[in-house]
């Protein structure tokens, strides 16, 4: 696990001395709430529909179980107990006080956690792979990479300032668990022929309104170019991106209106002029990155653990393994997933109790370590085979065994209008409603893979566009409507999804998605996921099923 | 047309919590909320609470309608800026209870006025 | 106010350029600061008659016009007409990386405080604020270290590290 030298946490305390101050100059009047907005959006800090919401970031998801008893010491002492994850690898307090803000961040400092950038118009929390370090078929470990780019971005003078904010991700894997394609820049490390590290670089996807799937602007960057490559894209981004229409400001819009390939030819004219060495890692700083996140002590262990095995005769264990439990690249051991999506429960929140159980549970059966995935959800990425039904055990005592993961009430929601300003429709609520429906454990596995994402508004925090079912919350005539996508994809094959038909009323959702999953189950063919008979079959039959009564075209 | 309600929020500088408008200064209670049928007197409070800035953030007038006798905002999302998140009925003002909050929580879509407002204080 | 950072050192300086409208004349003999169009125009005439030349850039202006009478400029001042709209930043480090400019890097327009320590670590060294000297230098010097280069030459945090690693090995040696 990375851990902060001397030099970031002197980074990490002047940011929360600065910030100390401009609370301090808002509170006694120095700032107007004009000039103190991106200031404190700079460190997290959100006024919301009740209240103020902090960000923390969780650099490439990783935490510790120090950590994450840190998290529930402020849900506790400064929050109301609980705190969400979101799908942006960071965590939310929901009901944190202006004027209490500063402790709380010079708490979390002692924790090595902080809010700085979690907003504003500036370069976001990294996203990495939350199966880092455990995953059998990465090239290298993609948090050295995120860590790079975090030290990298952190206050770069020349980039804090941008159109719009911006996201980057890095995965290492073959299988994408980062939506990379969703992201302004998605990098995906790969090998190449003489076996050298070297990233495809995606810029330009994204969410929002005009949502995306990036375009590949170079197939492979050497590793080690790294840095001046990111400073190129962003120079351009940050010199001809647009300023004078908030919803055309990220990359994205600026990607799409040159053309990937000029887009390229400007960048590569920029980096071409560059002092390169100047700008990229040297060796030797990698080095020490990769050797601060230390090794993990793993044993030797036969790859088969009887005692797992037996367990399965316990059919909740069974059907926990099976969903939630996947290989590890150590024999003997296995990456657990931990779902936030209890049946009828709030998407991604933990109460400050399950994050001490979590914690406990992570420093007895998984070396120390959690993760949060894009998903909301967490995962302790190395188990001991032999030690899972103990860690059932402990989670399903704290309500965290839920065996969902992946399956239909592993839903994406943001938090919607139950707490955003932004919101045109609740998201949580009908996220419940859904689950409710799908509680049947059985029938969500016979329903096999699906992705459900619901979004409060067009901003798609909940991913909604990338959803193989999308649900967005639209105002219609002062009531909550929500309108439905289908074939979305963030994964490796990234798809932005298509609007069904009109939007519904918020009690007839559910009803609409038992009836989607009830029209594929009769016509899917063996092995097809949802997406896949979507894919084979177009929208025909799914749109027979939710609106009988309108006309064919 | 009945005549058109307001009432004056905003959000408190240091804690953040929603405030409205009362005979008694700022109160986190929308049922103390002062019910503007005066443009003139609403805008005007509007303009002193916007001169608040060391205490006050954001402050707006929200629409008010009078249904059965009590004053409902006509907005689904004030109605639960009003109360608190739906899914947590044990947190934010909707906690208190009380004939008030039981009409926001039983307000559908765009309230709209059934009537004149009973007993309620209006400026 | 003018504050202008010299030898590592903020103080405050009566300014010597006098701004010019594009329709103005052109009097006396000192120092100017013309808009770029100005310049196209007039600034060949100033600079042959041996006047200190300054331009004035707007945030949507290509730095790259000015590259070839660089040379002869006094001063570039960088406009940032809402602090939030950062392009200044990424012209003044092509105006000291790219270009080699050593004469003045003037922030203009709204100047903000917090905004001090990315306008000297891009290659500001001249800030029309109404902040002071003192207040500006703390705003400015913030930061103990800094995680990546940038035009003022700052050592990185990579940098510091590799050092103290090679006075280890020079220890042990
Ligand atoms: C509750 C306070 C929040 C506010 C005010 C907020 C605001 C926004 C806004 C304005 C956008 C659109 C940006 C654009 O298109 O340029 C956005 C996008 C996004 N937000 Fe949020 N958000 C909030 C919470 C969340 C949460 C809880 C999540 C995760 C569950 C999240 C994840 C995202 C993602 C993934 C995007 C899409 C980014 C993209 O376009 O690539 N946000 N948010
Ligand atoms: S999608 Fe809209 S409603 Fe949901 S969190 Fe984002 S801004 Fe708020």
């Amino acid at each position: 696990m990375f851990h902060y030298d001397a030099i970031d946490t002197a980074m990490v305390a002047d940011r929360n001395a600065e910030f100390r101050d401009q609370v301090q100059r808002r509170l006694s009047g120095d700032l107007t709430e004009d000039q103190f907005k991106p200031l404190r959006l700079m460190n997290g800090l959100y006024l919301q529909l009740h209240s103020y919401m902090l960000r923390v970031a969780i650099p490439y998801g990783a935490l510790t179980s120090a950590k994450m008893r840190a998290l529930a010491h402020v849900a506790r002492r400064w929050d109301k107990g609980y705190g969400h994850f979101t799908t942006r690898q960071n965590v939310q307090f929901h009901w944190i006080r202006l004027s209490d803000t500063p402790d709380v961040l010079d708490y979390l400092a002692t924790a090595e956690l902080h809010a700085i950038q979690t907003s504003g118009n500036c370069i976001r929390n990294t996203t990495s792979d939350p199966f880092a370090g455990a995953a059998a078929e990465e090239v290298d470990d993609p948090r050295v990479w995120s860590e790079v780019i975090r030290q990298w971005s952190t206050f770069h003078p020349e980039f804090t300032y941008l159109p719009r904010k911006f996201k980057i991700a890095v995965t290492a894997s073959p299988q994408d668990r980062t939506a990379a394609r969703a992201h302004d820049i998605g990098l995906v490390l790969r090998r190449n022929r003489d076996g050298r590290l070297g990233f495809e670089v995606i810029v330009g996807g994204g969410m929002g309104r005009t949502p995306y799937i990036g375009s590949t602007i170079r197939e492979h960057l050497p590793a080690e170019h790294l840095l001046s490559y990111l400073t190129a894209i962003l120079r351009v981004y940050n010199r001809f991106g647009r300023r004078d229409n908030l919803y055309k400001a990220r990359i994205k819009i600026l990607v799409a209106s040159l053309g990937a390939a000029e887009f390229a030819s400007q960048v590569d004219a920029e980096w071409d002029a560059m002092d390169r060495p100047r700008l990229d890692l040297p060796d030797i700083e990698l080095a020490r990155i990769r050797a601060s996140f230390g090794l993990v002590p793993f044993r030797t262990m036969p790859p088969r653990s009887e005692r797992f095995e037996a367990a399965r005769s316990d059919p909740a264990f069974a059907r926990f393994a099976r969903n939630n439990v996947v290989p590890h690249k150590i024999p003997g051991y296995g990456i657990v997933q931990v779902s936030l999506k209890g049946i009828g429960e709030v998407p991604g929140d933990c109460s400050a109790d399950q994050m001490e159980v979590l914690a406990d549970l992570a420093e007895r059966h998984g070396h120390g370590e959690i993760r949060v995935t894009h998903e909301q959800n967490l995962v302790l990425p190395h188990v001991p085979l032999d030690e899972v039904p103990a860690l059932h055990a402990g989670l399903a005592a704290a309500g965290l065994a839920t065996p969902n993961i992946n399956l239909v009430s592993d839903m994406i929601a943001c938090p919607g209008l139950d707490y955003c300003a932004l919101a045109n429709a609740r998201a949580i609520p009908v996220a419940q409603a859904i689950s409710r429906t799908f509680a049947d454990p059985a029938r969500a596995e016979r329903i096999g893979e699906l992705k459900i994402k619901i979004s409060g508004c067009i901003n798609a925090c909940g991913h909604h566009h990338v959803g193989h079912i999308g649900i967005l919350g639209v105002d219609k005539k002062g009531e909550e409507f929500y309108q439905l996508t289908l074939g979305g994809s963030g994964a490796e094959d990234a798809a932005i999804g298509h609007v069904l038909g009109p939007a519904l009323g918020a009690d007839k959702v559910a009803d609409a998605i038992d009836k989607l999953v009830e029209a594929y189950l009769a016509i899917r063919q063996p092995d097809e996921r949802f997406l896949d008979t979507y894919r084979r079959t177009g929208v025909g039959p799914f749109k027979a099923a939710v609106y009988p009564d309108a006309h064919q075209a | 047309m009945s005549e058109a309600l307001k009432v004056l929020t905003a959000n408190d500088l240091a804690g953040g919590q929603v405030v409205f408008l009362s005979e008694a200064g700022w109160s986190d209670r929308y049922a103390d909320a002062v019910i503007f049928d005066d443009a003139a007197a609403a805008d005007a409070a509007l303009e002193a609470a916007r001169a608040a800035t060391l205490t006050l953030a954001d402050p707006y007038l929200i629409d008010v309608a009078a249904v059965d006798g009590l004053p409902v905002p006509t907005s689904y999302r004030e109605r639960i800026r009003a109360l608190g998140p739906t899914i947590h009925p044990d947190m934010g003002p909707q906690a208190d209870g009380g004939v008030l909050v039981h009409a926001l929580q039983q307000a559908r879509g765009a309230a709209r006025s059934s009537g004149r407002l009973g007993l309620i204080r209006r400026k | 106010m003018l504050i202008r950072l010299e030898n590592d050192h903020f103080h405050t300086v009566e300014d010597r350029f006098t701004a010019v409208d594009d329709d103005a004349a052109l009097t006396g003999d000192g120092a100017v600061l013309l808009s770029l169009t100005r310049f196209e125009a007039d600034g060949a005439a100033l600079l042959a008659a041996g006047r200190d030349v300054g331009v004035r850039i707007g945030p949507a202006d290509r730095i790259e016009a000015l590259a070839p009478v660089l040379p002869s400029l006094a001063l570039v001042a960088l406009e940032f007409p809402k602090y939030r709209d950062g392009r200044a930043y990424s012209s003044a480090v092509l105006l000291r990386e790219r270009y080699g400019f050593d004469g003045e890097v003037r922030a203009v327009g709204d100047v903000q405080i917090d905004q001090a320590w990315n306008m000297v670590r891009c290659g500001f060294d001249a800030f029309e604020t109404t902040v002071g000297p003192n207040a500006w230098a703390a705003a400015a010097r913030r930061y103990r270290h800094v995680y990546q280069a940038s035009a003022d030459n700052r050592a990185p945090a990579f940098v510091e590290r590799a050092r103290v690693v090679r006075d280890a090995v020079a220890t042990v040696g």
